[in-house]
């Protein structure tokens, strides 16, 4: 299981959202995070986003101690089980 | 998060060093608008050999201040060319630290931000940066003393989640920094915890709140 947590403000939305696309993965709700889950990688494309890159480069809150990032930068970011 | 009550009002003045007060006063006064409000000329006395000086204020806004110190007669502190009057780098310093201190000033919206950034661009201290950070966009230049400045506006306004979420990021810091090793992955590992454990519930207080209003 592959789990990250985002904050629900408006200029992380569309990376839910992008998150999302992938039927794959499952983006849920924590208190104002969203819960973004997957039984295989979580991959989000930086340009379909449309984040900036402060924005991008800032948006993980948590990422579950059984997952791990293995690609974060211009391009996209990729959570997989640790 | 804290049970203390929060009593202090804000930034009664911020003082800094300066060997330029001519060029201070320009910069500040002329140039950005910010009124002098307060001065103190004191002649040197007490222990040490401390030199006459003068302690002027101005303006920033919401009755907060900057300030600086001229001392007649000393000389600049340090020579290097990395730095500003009160301290200076060599080259091991990295470019990213030495940027890193500087004081950020607030303006509510766009309109005033433009108008100090055409303020400064008409003068010897242009903006040097306009950066659109995470939830601010800010401009920036060095005042004559070396000091950054920055200018600042939200570009949305701050969300209650925002304010859990920074408690949260405190708390899985200083946990993480009990343990050798702290890394930033460790401490998102550590926050995800405790978004799991936190979160719920500050949302149904939140909730809660809200009804009762």
């Amino acid at each position: 299981m592959t789990s990250m947590y985002v904050l629900d403000v408006p200029e992380n939305t569309p990376l839910a959202k992008v998150a999302a696309e992938d039927p794959a993965v499952t983006v849920g709700r924590i208190g104002p995070y969203f819960e973004i889950t997957s039984d295989a990688a979580i991959v989000i494309d930086r340009r379909a986003t449309g984040c900036r890159h402060a924005v991008w480069y800032s948006a993980i809150s948590g990422i579950a101690r059984d997952s791990r990032i293995t690609q974060h930068d211009k391009n996209a970011l990729r959570v997989e089980p640790a | 998060m804290t049970e203390l009550d929060h009593r202090v009002k804000g930034v009664d003045h911020a003082a800094f060093p300066t060997f330029d007060p001519a060029g201070t006063v320009r910069f500040y006064r002329d140039v950005l608008g910010f009124p002098v409000v307060h001065s103190i000329c004191a002649v040197g006395w007490g222990p040490e050999d401390h030199p006459d000086f003068i302690h002027f204020f101005f303006d920033i806004g919401n009755d907060d201040r900057i300030a600086f110190f001229y001392y007649f007669g000393l000389e600049p502190v340090h020579s290097r060319e990395r730095g500003d009057a009160y301290a200076g780098f060599g080259p091991e310093v990295p470019e990213f630290f030495v940027r890193s201190r500087h004081l950020a000033i607030h303006v509510e919206k766009e309109d005033d931000l433009l108008e100090y950034r055409r303020r400064l661009d008409d003068s010897a201290w242009p903006v040097k940066m306009q950066i659109k950070h995470e939830t601010i966009e800010s401009i920036y230049t060095h005042d004559p003393n070396g000091y950054l400045i920055e200018i600042t506006m939200p570009l949305r306004p701050v969300t209650p989640q925002e304010d859990l979420d920074a408690n949260l990021t405190i708390d899985a810091l200083l946990d993480v920094l009990a343990q050798p090793g702290p890394t930033l992955g460790k401490l998102l590992a550590r926050k995800a915890e405790l978004i799991v454990d936190r979160a719920p519930a500050w949302e149904l207080a939140r909730a809660g709140q809200e009804a009762g209003r």
